[in-house]
């Protein structure tokens, strides 16, 4: 059986989905690459765009969500982090 | 009176440097899981991880200051009538110096214990009744030095060969090194059970240990390094 996202896992797919699209992407979008639920990434944005990570911009009246300078800095943070997990077998 | 100078005159000092870089490796692997730790208060493995390296490293200190009182302040000497007479004189009784090592003893048993504990699991029962133990084998190999290092050796069996478990797993490369700086670690300990044969294999011993710890410091920045570069798990 596959093991429940930890809540560092969802907000690295988060910003990583946004990465790979380079650096922009739609909110729908948005939840289908990450895998969430509506109400699941209605939350997890907030605090993203509360903690600076992702801002959301309006481009011809489409709202997209953008990842920060500082979005960018925690993806690197959390994906080291997992390595050092996975080598000491945290 | 027990033994307790095993390095050669000319390495001291240089012993206290490997053990300083001991010190510098355990420190920054430490300060990165309490880091991680803040991002992930959920996995206690990061504190046990944290407090296991810092506990080594507090002993490496207290190894260092223990040496110091050694290399630094026993050399005595004493005019008798013509003779000039120089000798290094260890005294038993000096607090600081019996202190320091029964520090050293008691912190790399008990980080080395907490590393392990992170892959066994154990009871509460347990794991009092084998710190009390690791207490008082600190305290009585005093006498017996090679009784510590034989202690030591057993947990970094255990570590070690959880290490290559996982590299087995995973075969990634980063755990490839892990498993080699311990094992590297693991030999420097085999090598101090039998200092007392030779000074030279005290040499031998920490030259071993300054090349874990070396080993440890580049599975580190490989860590960092394959963490920045990879996408997505």
């Amino acid at each position: 059986m596959a093991r429940k996202r930890e809540r560092s896992d969802i907000v690295l797919d988060m910003l990583l989905s946004i990465q790979e699209k380079g650096g922009r992407i739609k909110p729908t979008h948005l939840m289908y690459k990450a895998n969430l639920a509506h109400k699941q990434m209605k939350t997890y944005l907030e605090e993203l765009v509360e903690k600076n990570f992702v801002k959301k911009i309006k481009d011809n009246n489409y709202e997209y969500i953008t990842i920060t300078e500082t979005g960018m800095k925690f993806v690197k943070t959390i994906r080291q982090m997992k390595e050092f997990e996975k080598t000491f077998g945290l | 009176m027990i033994e307790l100078v095993y390095s050669p005159r000319w390495f001291y000092g240089k012993d206290i440097a490997i053990d300083l870089i001991s010190i510098f490796v355990l420190s920054l692997i430490a300060f990165f899981s309490i880091k991680y730790y803040r991002l992930n208060r959920k996995n206690k493995k990061y504190i046990f991880l944290a407090s296991s390296f810092i506990m080594m490293a507090l002993s490496f200190m207290f190894k260092i200051i223990t040496n110091f009182t050694i290399y630094y302040h026993v050399l005595e000497t004493k005019q008798i009538g013509f003779v000039r007479l120089t000798y290094f004189s260890t005294q038993p009784s000096n607090i600081l110096f019996f202190a320091g090592f029964l520090g050293y003893r008691i912190l790399m048993l008990l980080g080395l214990y907490m590393l392990c504990s992170i892959y066994i699991k154990q009871s509460k029962a347990n794991i009092i009744l084998t710190a009390y133990l690791i207490l008082a084998l600190s305290y009585f190999s005093r006498s017996a030095y090679y009784i510590f290092h034989l202690t030591a050796l057993i947990l970094l069996v255990i570590i070690t060969s959880k290490y290559l478990e996982n590299y087995k797993k995973t075969k990634h490369s980063t755990n490839k090194w892990l498993f080699y700086s311990f094992a590297t670690i693991t030999a420097s300990n085999i090598i101090f059970i039998f200092v007392k044969i030779s000074a030279v294999l005290y040499v031998i011993a920490e030259i071993v240990q300054l090349i874990g710890y070396v080993g440890l410091l580049i599975t580190f920045t490989k860590v960092l390094k394959d963490g920045k570069k990879k996408g997505k798990k």
